[in-house]
């Protein structure tokens, strides 16, 4: 046994004892504020019990280790449905990009600390009504005023901003240069005077993300993370730290075992469904991919242990996943003919292949549209041309709108 | 079981890449498609002369003792170039279904052979449609073959074949002289294969398993599919670099074609299910004799094939007029990559071994 078996084995023993109070079947029926109070208490044990910050440093509150235990820590806990959704944005980035970009330690070990327990939420204001995919054509104004800054604008698809109490922000701080150069990166206080959050119904009935409009916030210029114009450099620092976050090939919906066993109780043709040629080359055909992913995952982890940089190839995994997993979805709602109709309003997307369905569209396009990782791929994989950009080098206050 | 190729491995996959590279030409290949009957020699001199015919036979039969994952790694190099003269899957399939079966005087007297080239071996397995029929076709009686066995790869040539033959009421592995044996060639798309009809009429032949043959077959099929899976993967991956350095290269419209979304998210795609691909085959090969070795097989066989069709399509696609053309040779590998899904074992047939292996549940 590895010196990472054993972390695995202890993490899963942690996570078994914690179960019966926090996973899966502890949730059921419970309000959003219920179960934002059930994993606040969640987070506080799990950062106790030295699973909280596990890859961040130790004079931060963090644990010190590394990413591999990091992942293999998630990779355990995601099977037991914990109520940590309302902090994966929170911890996975701006947590970690804090660290690197605040001056003041001693207040960013005090904000660490406070997230990694639960007691602090953070947001991250990225994108707006006007700029999606293309992040460098965001609007939001910084204006220099005295000593500090006066932010204008509004984001949009801000996850869990309803709960947050900082967000980090990037902002446009000089519109007389190229998109990328004229833009800033800082957090921001979201109890501050001017911030106004409002939640968006989305079409699965979920309502995580939110507009945030900013209206002559003032910021310290503390507050700033980056040289002024230099906050797009910081914006992709942040983006590039899910490289070392838990995949999961299920797209993060249903397990295949799952519609194997949604199959058994069904008849197509009054014979057994999985006796069907094309049930069996749907299973058969999602098999093969999930297993490519698994794979793909595993020695990434393994290069991960040896010391070496993953594959760039771990980058398909969304891209995959999230696009079977709407197919699959829609193929186990046809499976059960007429009876695929109904809909259960408190089902799990990763148990039930109708919430499944209608929340996969959102995962396609939340955290880098397919389209956006296709063409990564192709430029920083293959080497293949950017897309024809006519905004290239063009100051940003004339660009044709 | 997934792993990380060490240096060892890393070695031989360079070394066979290198070696076909300077051995390999596309105007010999061209000039077998329109030919019934003849193969690379070339090629097959330079298998033995590797060692490849040798590399996962045992040593105490004369070979190096390797497995899988190392004959993997040839295969995908011959994938590349679309050489591979179809005895380094078959033969490798042969020996091992000796190996597997009970008569040790068989294996003395054939392996050496084969782990040197002297002797080809191939299989036959499947009937008509089906690639490992629950009833063969071709029956055992007295010490005798009497069948005819559909498009055998490297029929036209094998000197010795693992015949899946009817039993009495099971079918079992038999090994049968192929001296004798009336042999009509196969007029194919890709004829470089060797595919023949092989009459059987009272052939001599030796039991070679029994009571687990089926077991042993699939098994050995797997193995086969395996060393396919990684030769589709090696030629899916060559046609993701053409149309790659195509898309570079060619220009429309004042630029080169791979900055148009419609091209290089073709080629982004083909990147996914080659990379899929690959994962699949190296589980696949370090999962013999494991715990789910016919599901890995199964899922290394399904995207392999999945892979290497739709690079074949795309790349052609992306290549324009050219592509289409007999000289510039992009049919070798839209002819290969449904030969090699068709051997072994077609889609059909893994997507519901797969499902069986799975659920327990048999087509």
């Amino acid at each position: 046994m590895t010196d990472y078996d054993s972390y695995r084995a202890k993490a899963r023993a942690w996570l078994q004892s914690m179960a019966g109070e926090f996973g899966m079947e502890a949730r059921r029926g419970l309000s959003e504020e219920q179960d934002l109070a059930l994993g606040r208490r969640y987070l506080a044990k799990r950062y106790d019990a030295g699973y909280g910050g596990i890859h961040l440093p130790v004079e931060f509150g963090g644990q010190g280790r590394s990413h591999v235990e990091k992942v293999i820590f998630e990779t355990e806990e995601m099977g037991f449905g914990m109520p940590i959704v309302y902090f994966s944005i929170s911890l996975g980035m701006p947590v970690p990009i804090i660290i690197r970009f605040v001056e003041d330690r001693e207040w960013v070990r005090e904000r660490v600390v406070k997230a990694l327990r639960g007691e602090e939420i953070w947001c991250q204001l990225f994108s707006e009504p006007a700029c999606g995919s293309d992040l460098a054509g965001l609007r939001t104004r910084a204006e220099q005023d005295g000593n500090g800054w006066k932010i204008n604008g509004q984001k949009l698809w801000t996850s869990w901003a309803q709960y947050a109490d900082y967000g980090i922000m990037v902002a446009r701080t000089d519109p007389t240069v190229p998109k990328h150069k004229g833009l800033t990166y800082f957090w921001v206080d979201m109890h501050a005077p001017g911030v106004e959050v409002r939640p968006i119904k989305l079409a699965e009935g979920g309502h995580d993300v939110n507009e945030v409009f900013l209206d002559d916030v003032r910021l310290e210029d503390a507050q700033r993370m980056s040289p002024v114009g230099g906050g797009f450099g910081v914006a992709m620092a942040t983006l590039m730290i899910e490289r070392y976050a838990a995949t999961d090939s299920n797209g993060f919906g249903p397990s295949l075992d799952n519609l194997v066993e949604l199959a058994r109780g069904l008849e197509v043709n009054g014979k057994p469904a999985l006796q069907d040629g094309r049930v069996r080359s749907a299973i058969a055909r999602n098999h093969a991919m999930r297993a490519g992913l698994d794979s793909i995952t595993t020695r990434a982890m393994l290069s991960m242990q040896a010391g070496k940089e993953p594959g760039p190839e771990g980058a398909l995994n969304k891209l995959f996943s999230v696009r079977s997993r709407q197919k699959l979805s829609e193929f186990a709602i046809d499976l059960q003919g007429a009876k695929g109709v109904s809909f259960d309003p408190d089902g799990l997307f990763t148990e039930d292949w109708t919430t499944s369905w209608i929340a996969a569209s959102t995962g396609r396009i939340a955290g880098g549209a397919d389209e956006m990782l296709l063409n990564t791929i192709a430029e920083k994989i293959l080497g293949l041309p950017q897309d024809h950009r006519p905004d290239k080098g063009i100051p940003f206050n004339q660009i044709p709108a | 079981m997934s792993f990380l190729y060490d240096d060892g491995h890393m070695a031989i996959a360079t070394e066979s890449r290198r070696v076909l590279d300077a051995r390999m030409a596309k105007d010999r290949l061209l000039n077998l498609l329109e030919q019934v009957g003849h193969y690379d020699e070339v090629f097959w001199q330079t298998a033995m002369e590797q060692g490849w015919t040798a590399l996962a036979i045992p040593e105490e039969y004369g070979g190096l003792g390797l497995g899988l994952i190392e004959l993997g790694l040839v295969a995908q190099a011959t994938g590349a170039h679309t050489a591979g003269a179809p005895f380094l899957t078959v033969g490798y399939g042969a020996a091992r279904g000796l190996l597997h079966g009970t008569d040790e005087s068989l294996k003395e007297e054939w392996l050496p052979q084969l782990a040197s080239g002297e002797k080809i071996a191939t299989v036959a397995f499947a009937d008509a449609s089906a690639p490992l029929p629950p009833e063969s076709s071709v029956r055992f009686e007295n010490g005798m073959l009497s069948g005819t066995k559909n498009a055998v790869v490297g029929g036209v040539r094998a000197d010795v074949a693992l015949v899946w033959a009817q039993h009495g009421e099971e079918p079992a592995l038999f090994l049968a002289d192929l001296s004798q044996v009336s042999r009509n060639p196969v007029n194919s798309f890709d004829n470089s294969r060797l595919y023949a009809d092989l009459v059987f009429d009272g052939t001599p032949a030796r039991l070679v398993a029994h009571g687990a043959a089926r077991q042993i077959a699939l098994e050995t099929l797997a193995a086969m599919a395996i060393v396919s899976a990684h030769e589709q993967l090696g030629g899916a991956e060559e046609l993701l670099m053409m149309a790659r350095d195509y898309a570079l290269t060619r220009r429309a419209f004042g630029q080169p074609i791979g900055s148009f979304q419609s091209i290089k998210h073709k080629i982004a795609e083909l990147y996914g299910l080659v990379e899929l691909a690959r994962a699949n085959c190296i589980h696949a090969a370090a999962s013999d004799g494991r715990e789910n070795y016919l599901l890995a097989a199964a899922d290394a066989r399904i995207s392999a094939t999945e892979a290497y069709d739709i690079a074949a399509r795309d790349c052609t696609q992306i290549h324009g007029g050219i592509g289409v053309t007999w000289e510039q040779g992009l049919h070798l590998h839209m002819r290969r990559a449904r030969s090699l899904a068709i051997e072994q074992g077609n889609l059909l047939f893994w997507e519901d071994l797969l499902v069986e292996q799975m659920t327990g549940v048999a087509a």
